[in-house]
C-alpha cells in the first residue's frame, strides 16, 4: 500500500481488538496449560470464552465486514477469486475475501471447540477441571480433555496456515492485510457499507456475553 | 514435557483422527510391539500381566471418580458433605495394596496399553515412597472429611491431590 489519502474503514475496532487479544491469549493459554498453571489457564480460558462468544454474536448483529452471512455469500465466488489469485489479478476486498472467509470459519470453529471442550475438561487427578465439568462424569470429562488437547493441535495447524496465507498475500501478492487489521483502514477501495459500531448492538452483545460468563462461572 | 514442535508435527486432521481411534490412552506411543506371551504370563499373585494392568487402571479410575466428586462439591456454592464423605472413604479403600500393583514386567514392555513409565522400575524405592505418601494423605483426608469441617477438607484435598500429581509427573505418561 502506498501512502494513501482516502482511507476507508474496513474493520471496526471490536474486530481488531478481538483479533489481537486472541493472538496474545493463544500462546499464554498453551503456556499456562503446559506449566500446569491451571488457575491462570482457567481465567484466561474464560476470557477467551467471552471473546469468542462475542465474535460469534458480532457475526450476526455486528458491522457488515464482521457478519457471517455476507461471507457465506462470498464463498460462491471462491473459484473465480482463486483463479484471479493464481493469475496475480487479485484486487483488495472490502471485508474478508472468499479465501479469507473460509479462514474465518475454520479458525472460529476451532476456537469455539477449544473453548467449549475446555469448559468440561477434567485432568487425570480429578483436581483441576473446567467450570462445567460438574455436569459430566470423570470419565467423560477425561475424554473431553483428550479432545481438548487434540483440537489444540488442529488449531495450531490452522493458525500456521493462516499466518502463511497472510505472508503470501504480503510478499507474493503485494497485498498488506496486517496493516488494515491494526488500523482498520485501507486506502485503495470504496466502501460497500459503513463500518460503524452500533452502540445498541454492542451493548446487547456485551450483556449477553456477561450473562453467559456469569452462568458458566456459577454453574456449580 | 511436550514442546510445541511435537504438536505442530501432527501432520493432518486425518492423522489426528487416527490417533483418537487408538483410544484415550496415549500409552501406545511408548509401547513396543505387543508380545502376547509376556502379556499372558502368570504373576506370583496368580493374575496375568494383562489382568494386573487392567485391575490397577480400574482401581485408579475409581479414585479419579471419587476425586472429581469431591472437587465438584468443593466448587459448588452449597457443597453436599455426604457426597464428600462417601467419596473420601473410597480413596483409601481403592488404593489399598497399591504397592503391589506394579510388579516387574507390567510396564510398557508388556505390550499392553499402559501409561506406567519404565522409570517406575528404575526408581522403585522412590515410587513406593510416593505410594505411601498418597495413602497417608488419603487416610487423613478421609478422617478430616468425616469430621465435616469444610475448610479443613479443602486443605486435605489439596494435599492429597499434590501426592497424586507428584507421582504422575514422574511415573505416568503425560497424554
Ligand atoms: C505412586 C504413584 C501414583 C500415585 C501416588 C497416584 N497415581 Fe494415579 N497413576 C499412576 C500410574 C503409574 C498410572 C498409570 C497406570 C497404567 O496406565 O497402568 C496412574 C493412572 C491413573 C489414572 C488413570 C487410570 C486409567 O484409566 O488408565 C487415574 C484416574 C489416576 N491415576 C488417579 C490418581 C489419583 C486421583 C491419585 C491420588 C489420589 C493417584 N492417581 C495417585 C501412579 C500414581
Ligand atoms: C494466534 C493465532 C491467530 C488466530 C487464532 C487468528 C485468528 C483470526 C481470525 C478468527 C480472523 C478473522 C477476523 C474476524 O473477522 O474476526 C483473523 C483475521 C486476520 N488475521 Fe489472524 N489470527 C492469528 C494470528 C495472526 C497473526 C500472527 C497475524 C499477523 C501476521 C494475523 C493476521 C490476520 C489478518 C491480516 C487478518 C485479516 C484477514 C483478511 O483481511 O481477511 N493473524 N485471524
Ligand atoms: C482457546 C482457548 C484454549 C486453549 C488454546 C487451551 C489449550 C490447552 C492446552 C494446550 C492444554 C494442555 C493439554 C495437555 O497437553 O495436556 C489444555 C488443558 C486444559 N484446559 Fe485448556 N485451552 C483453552 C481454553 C480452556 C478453557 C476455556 C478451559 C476451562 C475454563 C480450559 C480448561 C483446561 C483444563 C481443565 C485442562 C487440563 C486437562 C488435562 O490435564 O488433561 N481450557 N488447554
Amino acid at each position: 500500500m502506498t501512502a494513501s489519502t482516502a482511507q476507508t474503514l474496513v474493520w471496526d475496532w471490536t474486530i481488531r481488538l478481538f483479533h489481537w487479544l486472541i493472538v496474545l491469549l493463544i500462546p499464554l493459554l498453551w503456556w499456562t496449560a503446559e506449566e500446569g498453571m491451571m488457575d491462570w489457564h482457567r481465567r484466561l480460558g474464560l476470557t477467551m470464552f467471552a471473546l469468542v462468544l462475542f465474535r460469534l454474536i458480532w457475526g450476526i448483529v455486528g458491522t457488515w465486514t464482521a457478519r457471517f452471512v455476507p461471507m457465506i455469500r462470498r464463498l460462491g465466488s471462491l473459484p473465480a477469486y482463486v483463479r484471479d489469485l493464481i493469475a496475480r489479478r487479485n484486487g483488495p476486498s472490502f471485508g474478508h475475501s472468499p479465501v479469507g472467509s473460509l479462514a474465518v470459519f475454520a479458525l472460529l470453529a476451532a476456537l469455539s471447540i477449544q473453548v467449549g471442550t475446555g469448559l468440561f475438561s477434567v485432568d487425570v487427578d480429578g483436581l483441576e477441571s473446567g467450570p462445567l465439568a460438574i455436569l459430566v462424569s470423570f470419565k467423560t470429562g477425561r475424554e473431553i480433555a483428550d479432545f481438548h488437547e487434540l483440537n489444540f493441535d488442529i488449531l495450531v495447524v490452522l493458525i500456521a496456515l493462516h499466518i502463511i496465507a497472510v505472508a503470501i498475500y504480503r510478499f507474493a501478492l503485494k497485498d498488506d492485510l496486517v496493516r488494515p487489521m491494526v488500523t482498520g483502514r485501507r486506502g485503495d477501495l470504496e466502501p460497500v457499507s459503513t463500518v460503524k459500531v452500533n452502540p445498541m448492538a454492542l451493548i446487547a452483545s456485551v450483556v449477553i456475553v456477561a450473562a453467559s460468563l456469569y452462568a458458566v462461572i456459577n454453574a456449580g | 514435557m511436550k514442546i510445541l514442535k511435537v504438536k505442530i508435527a501432527v501432520p493432518a486432521i486425518a492423522a489426528v483422527m487416527m490417533l483418537t481411534a487408538c483410544g484415550d490412552n496415549g500409552g501406545s506411543e511408548a509401547a513396543p510391539e505387543a508380545s502376547s506371551e509376556a502379556a499372558g504370563a502368570q504373576l506370583p499373585n496368580g493374575m496375568t500381566i494383562k489382568e494386573q494392568i487392567e485391575a490397577r487402571q480400574s482401581q485408579l479410575e475409581k479414585v479419579g471418580d471419587a476425586f472429581k466428586a469431591i472437587s465438584d462439591q468443593l466448587k459448588a456454592g452449597t457443597p453436599d458433605i455426604a457426597i464428600i464423605q462417601e467419596a473420601a472413604a473410597v480413596v483409601p479403600e481403592a488404593t489399598q495394596g497399591m504397592a503391589d500393583w506394579f510388579p516387574e514386567g507390567s510396564g510398557p514392555e508388556s505390550g499392553i496399553d499402559t501409561d506406567a513409565l519404565p522409570a517406575i522400575w528404575e526408581n522403585m524405592p522412590d515410587f513406593q515412597e510416593k505410594v505411601g505418601n498418597m495413602q497417608e494423605a488419603a487416610a487423613n483426608l478421609n478422617t478430616v472429611a468425616q469430621g465435616g469441617d469444610m475448610a479443613a477438607i479443602g486443605e486435605a484435598f489439596k494435599t492429597t491431590g499434590g501426592t497424586c500429581k507428584a507421582c504422575h509427573d514422574d511415573y505416568r505418561l503425560d497424554d
